[in-house]
């Protein structure tokens, strides 16, 4: 430790200062009144509001968007990974490039997109009329734009860490012949578990908090196409500003929940290495 | 011929890390692929392994053709320069991957595993992590698990690379007397000349996608075939004109001359000097203390000279005059070397 002159003592507790106040001025004052408002008028009106018959099936209808699209954007994540670092191919870098347009387009765009994708004035929508699939205002749609939104969260994880590994492992057991499942399994997955993990949690959290690209895509049809945000947005809209804040309570502590294990993951991944 | 390359072609886009390679190998020897960075020797023995295939030719091991089999069924061992041991594996663990991709009973892997690892010397240390083992530890580590499963061809890239200087002289005798014991067929890249020299019981030498020269270390460094292999093995010191020194043959349209360190005697004006007719004058530039004795930098004719004397010898200082002799050096003509020997060594000395 090197030490500390008044002048850097000054710096440091400043900066410190600022961080506090920043952080109970944007996080936690928020996070108290959304809590605070929801019990506003008792544990009671609280409970009701919580499991009211909507909410509920707004909630079930976000953990199964969130499902789909951890299990979809893992088997992409993985891929993606795998391929753009242990091929070489023209396009690398296109894909590379593709691969981070999720998060720099905004999330009202990507569901614009899908609407007019799949929807009425779509050259498609009649085919999809023939096979009878729904997807702009029903499930499908928010499940592709909750897909869409997080897409990049696990690949992104996973590319440095092989990228800072190299091959010569998955050689070495290739030349003593094992398959290529025994290698992942064995090999590739023990040294990407972390940020995997890692990844998985941070898609999780992304997909239960998306609310522009679902809100262009859903319709708004309480009890089947609303998820969670929406809901809040809905709750919010008709002034029953205690419900909207019970709802808005659960996303909150389902993101302390996936906060809690991220840390866990980063501490745990840490201490592997 | 155990292993046998012939006329074998690489490319990496435009360049050429093969050019017509062709060589044979005896079962049981133990030779160095020698040569710079970039001439082709990491990537001749990463075809052999299978990890990379030839552009055209063909690659042979124990009579049969081996281009189309899968780096997998080849049944060869290989020592990577990082050694490539599965971080997330115990030793153990880690020498018995290989067994267990070959459905080897859970009995027959302990026993072979408790047999390898006996025989590197590192009893007690079979639960620990790569992580936790010094770069000595983790190659013997690496070696054991090439041989698990008896390959009966053993590769090794650069396998001292990466451990300091006075575990790698060590563990050099030890690899040597491992394989000698085993009697498996193995080869091995460095770029380091000292390495194959003491290694290997034949060398060969790579530049430029091509082999140079195949052979015994002591007639690889002694017999130079080309002007590369001439210049590569020792201390070179690298002149144009040779004629400037005193009773050499001459040669017609020599292009350039190299004298190594150990062809040149250099004397004080007061000491014995059996060749002084033939010997000129030089000035000392440099002096510079090895481990093993005094390497003296001597100015003669314009041209730079390395020398080496002993500690036992009489002290030479910088701007001293003094006797140099060449006994011998190599010239080379397009890409050939010859040697030339001072004539005054076949003449009778002269006694004026």
């Amino acid at each position: 430790m090197y030490k500390e002159t008044t002048s850097s003592k000054i710096v440091k507790w400043t900066l410190i200062g600022i961080s506090i106040a920043f952080v109970i001025l944007m996080l936690l004052l928020p996070l108290i009144t959304v809590i605070a408002e929801a019990f506003k008028q008792g544990f009671d009106i609280y409970a009701k509001a919580v499991s009211d018959n909507y909410t509920v099936k707004a909630i079930w209808l976000t953990l199964e968007a969130t499902l789909l699209a951890v299990i979809i954007n893992t088997v992409f994540g993985l891929s993606a990974a795998w391929s753009l670092t242990k091929f070489h191919f023209k396009g690398k870098k296109v894909l590379t490039t593709l691969i981070d347009l999720p998060v720099t387009v905004s999330p009202i765009i990507a569901g614009l997109i899908f609407l007019l994708t799949f929807g009425r004035q779509s050259p498609i929508y009649p085919l999809l009329q023939d096979w009878d699939i729904k997807i702009v205002f029903a499930v499908p749609g928010i499940v592709l734009a909750t897909i869409f939104v997080t897409f990049p969260f696990i690949s992104r994880e996973l590319i440095p860490v092989l990228e800072a590994r190299g091959n010569d492992e998955e050689e070495a057991a290739a030349l003593m012949g094992a398959k290529g499942w025994t290698i992942f399994r064995k090999i590739t997955f023990p040294h990407i578990k972390w940020a995997f993990l890692y990844g998985v949690v941070l898609c999780a959290a992304r997909a239960m908090g998306e609310f522009g690209a679902v809100s262009v895509i859903s319709g708004h049809l309480r009890g089947k196409t609303n998820t969670l945000p929406l809901h809040v947005e809905i709750l919010f809209n008709e002034f029953q500003y205690v419900p909207a804040f019970a709802v808005s309570s659960i996303l909150v502590m389902l993101a302390i929940a996936i906060l809690i294990a991220r840390s866990v993951i980063e501490y745990k991944g840490r201490k592997k290495i | 011929m155990y292993v046998e390359l012939k006329n074998i072609n690489k490319h990496f886009g435009s360049f050429k890390a093969s050019d017509n390679v062709s060589f044979g190998i005896e079962k049981g020897k133990l030779i160095g692929l020698l040569g710079p960075s970039g001439s082709g020797k990491t990537t001749i023995l990463r075809m052999i392994a299978g990890l990379e295939n030839p552009d055209s030719g063909e690659i042979i091991i124990d009579g049969k053709v081996i281009n189309n089999v899968p780096a997998s069924k080849r049944g060869i061992g290989f020592v990577f320069q990082s050694y490539a041991l599965f971080r997330y594996m115990t030793v153990f663990e880690n020498i018995a991957f290989g067994l267990r991709v070959l459905k080897k009973s859970e009995n027959e892997i302990k026993e072979r595993v408790a047999e390898l690892v006996k025989l590197i010397g590192l009893e007690g240390l079979e639960s620990r992590y790569p992580s936790q083992l010094s770069g000595g530890q983790r190659q013997r580590v690496a070696f054991a698990r090439a041989l698990a499963p008896n390959p009966q061809l053993l590769l090794l890239d650069e396998p001292f690379a990466a451990i300091d200087a006075k575990v790698r002289q060590e563990l050099r005798h030890w690899l040597k007397e491992m394989i000698a014991k085993l009697g498996v067929t193995s080869i091995f890249v460095t770029h380091d000349q000292d390495e194959a020299i003491e290694v290997a019981d034949e060398i060969i030498i790579t530049n430029k996608g091509r082999i140079d020269q195949i052979g015994k270390p002591l007639d690889v460094y002694s017999k130079p075939k080309t002007a590369f292999v001439a210049s590569f093995f020792g201390q070179p010191n690298i002149f144009k004109d040779y004629n400037k020194f005193h009773s050499f043959d001459t040669v017609p349209n020599v292009e350039q001359a190299i004298v190594r360190p150990e062809f040149v005697k250099v004397t004080k004006k007061n000491e014995v000097q059996k060749f002084k007719n033939s010997a000129e004058e030089g000035v000392v530039t440099d002096i510079a203390f090895r481990g093993s004795g005094i390497e003296i930098t001597v100015l003669v004719n314009g041209e730079t000279l390395t020398a080496r004397r002993s500690f036992d010898e009489a002290a030479i200082a910088v701007g001293e005059k003094v006797d140099v002799f060449i006994y011998r050096l190599f010239v080379t003509v397009g890409e050939n070397a010859f040697l030339l020997e001072n004539k005054s060594l076949r003449e009778p000395v002269v006694v004026i």
